[in-house]
């Protein structure tokens, strides 16, 4: 009995967790720009695949969980930019100003562990045959 | 997953895909794609350098194909959220979501990489470790500065549900109408009365969406039970605007001559002629043709000779079939059995013409009788 009352008690306290943390997210006003995802952005993709609800703080959780999804792989695209060793040419002018490009690299490189493969490919060719030498070329 | 970006995203491939593949110049796939940037841009790592100095390195600048990419991945992301969270809808026998719904598919989404607390068989799903990682994001996003947040685009929804009757007026035209009904759209009587109303609602409209447009949106997405309320003159406003210009609600065109520009005819051929008692032939006009049957008076032979003469046109000339043809029947006394085509002007120079003239057309008409033999015998 106890132990059903304490998990009673306890599952209170999570769903309070649950509802103030909803609460706190429709806080946010247009004049504080969080979450950076529009809400009619995230309901449009969100109805595109047939998720359907009236209650608007289900669509800022999504928006926040998003954004939080896209900071992780942002900051792991960054860390490799980062770990990559920078080629120090003149180490008296240059002072590590290295400017971080996110680069498909990177990001291919973070979006592996969430376990999108996304490959770039060095360049495009206008035919099979292109760039090749020009003996071996069929003409 | 996707050739990377870069120029071919505005491109259209041939690809049959199972996603779209206009993204690059979809409007909300643009939309995203800023979200997108600037959530990049607010990402920092610390980093620890040799002089014990923290230093946040943050994003200078991406690749428009990385930016692409990542949008794309991001737009999936909401999707497959919004498809898991349905499943699990579904599974409970509901309709709408819940917030356990959505708790449900990011576990589901997150159970790659894994997250605290997903081991444990019966675990509250309010308490789930992915919520709380959330919330400690939420509570460490708010402290990084958003000095360079772009402003609000206003997502306008194109779609705005038809008022009903119930909110267009008392009552519906007819008895046998429900109200629940959508209204009939105005028709032109009306709409000029409310023109100059429709102009200055136009001007309301977009300072209306500029501002908080999430009630609206919220309302006109619960499909029109909740329009009657809020913004009243949006709803009203776009059946409106599709009534002025619709084509199907226009006066029907009554069963008129027009006025149509005179059409020369080479062939000065008048049913004087006919009338006459002359023998009629084939006389048929490239340019213009509107055939003028000359039947008899018996009305079978009329309609055999109806017959003829449209197979026979239809067999040569069949483009300029597609202009008015004008069918006279005229009760003469030609012994002409075979179909007697016409070639007339528009113009009414009337079924008597002068008795001066018929002498000079007698003699026109043999030589036209040859012009138009060879004529034909070239198009056959």
């Amino acid at each position: 009995m106890n132990h059903g009352q304490q998990s009673g008690e306890a599952k209170h306290e999570d769903d309070a967790a649950l509802t103030e943390f909803l609460a706190s997210l429709m806080d946010y006003t247009p004049t504080v720009y969080f979450p950076f995802i529009p809400d009619d952005l995230v309901e449009h993709y969100l109805a595109k695949s047939g998720f359907q609800c009236p209650d608007v703080r289900l669509i800022r959780l999504v928006a926040v969980a998003t954004q939080k999804f896209v900071a992780d792989v942002a900051s792991d695209a960054l860390q490799h930019c980062k770990a990559r060793p920078a080629p120090v040419v003149k180490d008296k002018k240059q002072q590590k100003d290295k400017r971080l490009i996110l680069t498909m690299e990177d990001l291919s490189k973070a979006l592996r562990e969430y376990g999108v493969n996304v490959k770039h490919p060095e360049y495009f060719a206008d035919s099979p045959s292109t760039g090749m030498d020009p003996a071996t070329r069929d003409e | 997953m996707n050739n990377g970006g870069g120029d071919g995203g505005s491109q259209q491939r041939e690809l049959p895909g199972k996603r779209k593949l206009f993204r690059g110049s979809d409007f909300a796939f643009s939309i995203a794609r800023m979200a997108v940037a600037q959530i990049c841009e607010s990402v920092e790592v610390n980093s620890y350098q040799e002089s014990q100095t923290r230093e946040a390195v943050r994003f200078s600048s991406f690749h428009e194909s990385a930016l692409e990419a990542l949008t794309d991945v991001a737009v999936q992301y909401i999707q497959s959220i919004g498809k898991t969270a349905h499943l699990y809808a579904n599974i409970a026998g509901r309709v709408d979501g819940n917030s356990l719904d959505i708790v449900q598919a990011l576990e589901d989404l997150g159970s790659g990489l894994g997250f605290a607390g997903f081991s444990d068989a019966d675990h509250c799903l309010a308490d789930s470790g992915v919520l709380k990682d959330i919330i400690h994001y939420t509570g460490e996003a708010e402290e990084m500065p958003f000095v360079y947040s772009l402003p609000r685009f206003p997502f306008s929804k194109e779609k705005k549900p038809a008022p009903s009757f119930s909110e267009v007026g008392p009552e519906p035209p007819d008895e046998h109408i429900p109200i629940w009904l959508p209204a009939f759209p105005k028709t032109k009587l009306c709409d000029r009365s409310e023109e100059t109303n429709a102009a200055t609602i136009e001007g309301e409209i977009p300072r209306k969406e500029n501002g908080s447009s999430l009630p609206s949106m919220q309302h006109s997405f619960d499909g029109g039970r909740l329009d009657i309320h809020t913004s009243p003159k949006d709803v009203r406003e776009s059946p409106k605007a599709v009534v002025e210009g619709n084509p199907f609600l226009t006066a029907p065109l009554r069963i008129v001559e027009k006025n149509v520009s005179p059409v020369v005819r080479p062939l000065e051929i008048s049913n004087e002629v006919v009338r006459t008692n002359h023998v009629a032939d084939k006389h048929m006009s490239n340019n213009h043709h509107i055939p003028v049957l000359e039947a008899s008076a018996s009305s079978d032979k009329i309609n055999n000779m109806n017959w003829l003469a449209e197979s026979e046109d239809g067999e040569k000339e069949d483009v300029a079939r597609k202009q008015r043809t004008l069918v006279r029947f005229k009760i003469g006394t030609t012994k002409r059995s075979t179909c007697l085509a016409k070639s007339r002007s528009f113009q009414e120079e009337g079924w008597f013409q002068e008795n001066e003239d018929k002498r000079e057309k007698k003699s026109e008409i043999k030589e036209k009788r040859e012009r138009i033999d060879s004529q034909l015998s070239t198009q056959m």
